[in-house]
């Protein structure tokens, strides 16, 4: 049963998912993102395009922001956000959250 | 050194638990750790797949593959783990006093005992990937630091083991009468933390917006990413900001597969 409504939110996946919402695109290179602050309007969801430019695979990571999303070397990947509260948040590469930090401010 | 030893050992903690949990509550069949062992070369191999498809999954549904694909490993591993349940619910009566059957049901315990492995695949198969595709990188990148990067690796897996075999021996401690009870309530909420982690990719897909606002926020007391969130997370589905729809399911998933254990353990007039 629930094997059959996981089936059907699978093929309606795409339809839904096409919805227009704005994009954010941030570019990592070397252990920098090109864009340190991305600024978003509150209560609005949005989409984060990450364009991985090193050949090592990235991650994609924002606790507050619920995002954790891998990214294959010299690829890119979407990530869908809720709508969020006004704030500052940290957005890192898991894989050299030391150094590649950026941040993305609800205003 | 460290830095990789948190990364690779944050994602092993999951799957270190449910291989724990697994091997507890079939510690009494024989062969189960064959299959256990199965489980975890599959999904290691998986793992290796899925790194290398990674670029190409991500494509898929206007970018949300991996989403979806998450969701689905998840709901799979829902469905096997309830299935288990159920079915020990079922048999573990009836092979006290049945010896007729018997034969059968050690049959029938294999095919259970491969859902768990598929169980185990998935739990290693998920995380894996994002630990194969890191090393990989660490692998490729020529800084001087790889060797120490992968001795962390190394270590972080290792920790991940320990936490297999704490989660093993704490719970084989139990005594016999209650082990069975404990651990079918275990993979209970095991299967219902991933069935509201299914949802909460469908979420994050664009799926279903439906009660998506959080029913309530604890992640200023105990983040889902720290470790011990991380832990809570696994056992009983542990989430900080939860939203309506994956709190319903996951009261949803227990009221079902405790209803359905009820209702197929009743007493049958024809199974004389």
């Amino acid at each position: 049963m629930r094997g059959l409504v996981m089936a059907a939110l699978l093929v309606l996946a795409p339809a839904a998912s096409a919805e227009d919402l704005i994009t954010y695109e941030v570019t990592l290179k070397g252990a920098a993102f090109d864009i340190p602050e991305i600024k978003v309007p509150a209560g609005k969801p949005f989409i984060i395009k990450m364009n991985n430019r090193n050949a090592a695979a990235a991650e994609l990571e924002a606790k507050e922001l619920k995002i954790e999303k891998a990214a294959a070397g010299n690829s890119s990947i979407v990530v869908r956000v809720k709508a969020m509260e006004p704030g500052k948040y940290l957005f890192v590469d898991e894989y050299q959250e030391d150094v590649a930090k950026g941040f993305v401010i609800v205003e | 050194m460290i830095g990789a030893l948190i990364i690779v050992f944050r994602e092993v903690i999951e799957a270190g638990l449910i291989i724990g949990i697994v091997l507890a509550a079939t510690r009494a069949v024989a062969g189960s750790r064959v299959w256990v062992g199965l489980g975890v070369l599959g999904g290691i191999i998986g793992s290796c797949v899925v790194a290398a498809f990674t670029g190409t999954i991500a494509e898929f549904f206007n970018g949300f593959g991996q989403e979806l694909f998450n969701a689905t490993v998840l709901a799979i591993a829902v469905i096997m783990l309830a299935w288990h349940n159920i079915w020990m619910a079922l048999h573990g009566r009836q092979m006290a006093g049945d010896l007729k059957q018997a034969g059968d049901q050690v049959r029938e315990g294999g095919r259970t005992l491969a859902a768990l492995a598929i169980v185990v695949g998935t739990a290693v198969l998920r995380e894996g990937s994002e630990v194969v595709l890191f090393l990989y990188g660490v692998l490729i990148s020529d800084g001087g630091t790889v060797k120490n990067i992968a001795l962390g690796a190394v270590m972080g897996l290792g920790l991940g083991a320990v936490v297999s075999a704490l989660t093993y021996l704490g719970l084989v401690r139990i005594p016999t009468r209650y082990i069975f009870k404990v651990t079918s309530w275990l993979i209970t909420l095991l299967a219902a933390g991933m069935a509201a982690q299914a949802v909460s990719f469908l979420e994050k897909a664009g799926v279903t917006e439906i009660l998506g606002n959080a029913v309530w926020d604890t992640s200023a007391v105990l983040s889902e990413k720290s470790i011990a969130g991380r832990i809570l997370h696994t056992l009983v589905g542990y989430s900080d900001q939860p939203s309506g729809l994956q709190f319903l399911t996951y009261l949803g998933t227990i009221a079902a597969i405790v209803a359905l254990t009820q209702l197929t353990t009743k007493p049958h007039p024809r199974m004389a």
